[in-house]
């Protein structure tokens, strides 16, 4: 579960101005919901996402995961970035075991763990290549496989499709979908597509362009499992993308 | 006929050797003076040096110099780089000193360095560590400094603290730029190993050339001209072999240019 409360962050531009990225964002994330976070690009959504990871610090307001403060990134909080990130110098399997050996899980046991989710998302086989032999889409695929390996229970994931072709991505949400339809951890998604965040969330959070403040909630209940196929052509589906897309078009009253 | 020369590997380079020679012996011919001895002259006493006890001694001390003081430039060199790149304090303590000693050539500080230790190793050594350090700090504080920022996230995000990413991380990520100061390093250290042969003379590849320049023993200079270039040349090589066995997993970086003193 993740609190926040009254978060802003500003930042010191090249000219030792102070530039507002986010503020007064409070936002509480149930555990098991998915929550997407959408908004136009530059209104601070990513940097909401590294301030719950506690990879960069908030100005004022407080995050709270499962009760405790944030203070820095733990194991807890598994991130899964657009630019993958992956260890160049590590196999597939080094890279997927990475998290569990450096928590001392003894070898035989983290490689039996690596292999399965390797197996999860679909790599079998590619074990022993190296990330700059895969393409984007097997890159990201590695990603997701290292950052469940370590068993976070809350993925905090920073538009982590974005850099795909349409093909690769909607093939990615789905299989992602199916994975976390399995023990349905705690997510925080950003994107800047609506689609993706209908299909994929319970809930959408909309954000409004810098600072980002929150615009907008929008609870979406279709049914789960979901399928693109039949999402498509579902009215409700539908009517929501066109409900978001036009409130994120929408004039942004004054604060 | 194109297809078969590209077909062998070796060729093209030994006929550029040959060229070479042929364009020397021909210089030597036609200028005809003392100090350009025909190419097969100065070959001539390749064996002979090779064969010689106290020139292998010599050569080997050169070796030995040019061997410590690299190591020694890897034990401080990578690790000040790979802090300033990760440390704006360290980066901004450590940049104005770079930037006065990096034009200094390294060999123009010699006869300060006898004063303090004398002609001996130390003072050779002192001199090849200090030419082989700054390219190896600058490339690895620019390897360092470009390590993604998000795969030490994804580093902390597992537990690992700021001191192990330096290691286990910021380390292996800068391993490619690394091995490009590595390999302009070497070729300073040999450029440095001569110069301060030359000038502190006592023993070593330069203090043949040198003396044997003093005695006007041209054959016996060009010949330690070719041994030193074959030196650099067989190092090169090795250097190549280990970095792309060490480095495979890497993106092809860009060639890089010889540094100069």
């Amino acid at each position: 579960m993740i609190a926040i409360e009254g978060l802003s962050k500003s930042f010191e531009t090249q000219r030792r101005t102070s530039h507002l990225a986010l503020a007064d964002i409070s936002l509480s994330v149930a555990e098991g919901e998915f929550v997407s976070i959408l908004g136009p690009s530059g209104c601070g959504k990513s940097t909401l996402l590294y301030i719950v990871g506690g990879f960069v610090r908030q100005t004022s307001g407080s995050v709270a995961v499962n009760g405790a403060p944030v203070t820095g990134p733990g194991p807890d909080r598994g991130p899964v970035f657009q630019e993958f990130a992956l260890f160049p110098w590590k196999t597939v399997l080094g890279n997927v075991m990475y998290g569990l050996i450096e928590q001392g899980v003894p070898r035989p046991e983290a490689e039996a763990k690596a292999r399965a989710l390797i197996g999860l998302v679909h790599l079998g086989g590619y074990e022993s290549f190296y990330p700059k032999e895969l393409s984007g889409g097997m890159k990201q695929r590695v990603a997701i496989a290292r950052t469940l390996a370590y068993g976070p229970s809350i993925l905090l994931m920073d538009e982590p499709f974005g850099a795909l072709d349409t093909h690769t991505r909607t093939g990615l949400q789905h299989e992602f979908l199916e994975i976390w339809e399995r023990d349905r951890k705690t997510v925080l998604f950003v994107t800047h597509s609506v689609e993706e965040a209908v299909f994929l969330s319970d809930r959408v959070v909309v954000l409004t362009r810098s600072p980002g403040r929150i615009k907008a909630e929008v609870r979406l209940d279709l049914a789960r499992p979901r399928r693109r196929a039949e999402l498509l052509v579902d009215r409700r589906y539908q009517t929501l993308v066109v409900d978001i897309e036009r409130l994120m078009d929408a004039p942004e009253q004054a604060p | 006929m194109r297809a078969r020369i590209t077909s062998l590997p070796g060729l093209p380079p030994l006929i550029a050797c040959g060229a070479l020679l042929a364009l020397w012996e021909a210089a030597a011919r036609i200028f005809a003076i003392d100090g350009l001895p025909p190419a097969h002259e100065a070959l001539r006493q390749l064996p002979a040096i090779l064969g010689d006890r106290e020139a292998l001694i010599n050569i080997l001390d050169s070796v030995r110099r040019m061997a410590i003081g690299c190591a020694l430039a890897l034990a401080v060199a990578v690790p000040i780089g790979l802090l300033m790149g990760r440390s704006r304090l360290v980066a901004a303590f450590f940049n104005p000193l770079l930037m006065t000693i990096y034009p200094v050539p390294k060999a123009a500080l010699m006869p300060i360095v006898m004063l303090w230790l004398g002609i001996g190793d130390a003072s050779k050594t002192l001199v090849i560590f200090l030419g082989v350090s700054l390219p190896l700090i600058y490339h690895s504080y620019q390897g360092a400094r470009a390590v993604e920022e998000k795969m030490l996230w994804s580093a902390a995000a597992m537990g690992m603290s700021a001191r192990r990413r330096l290691i286990r991380i910021v380390l292996p990520a800068s391993l490619p730029q690394i091995f490009v100061g590595v390999r302009t390093g070497l070729v300073l250290a040999l450029i440095t190993m001569v110069t301060s042969e030359m000038i502190a003379r006592q023993s070593g590849v330069g203090n043949i050339l040198f003396n044997s320049l003093d005695m006007a023993l041209y054959d016996t200079v060009y010949a330690m001209i070719v041994i030193i270039g074959l030196l650099g040349f067989v190092l090169d090589v090795a250097f190549e072999r280990l970095r792309s066995w060490l480095v495979a997993w890497a993106e092809p970086v860009h060639q890089i240019a010889v540094g100069t003193t």
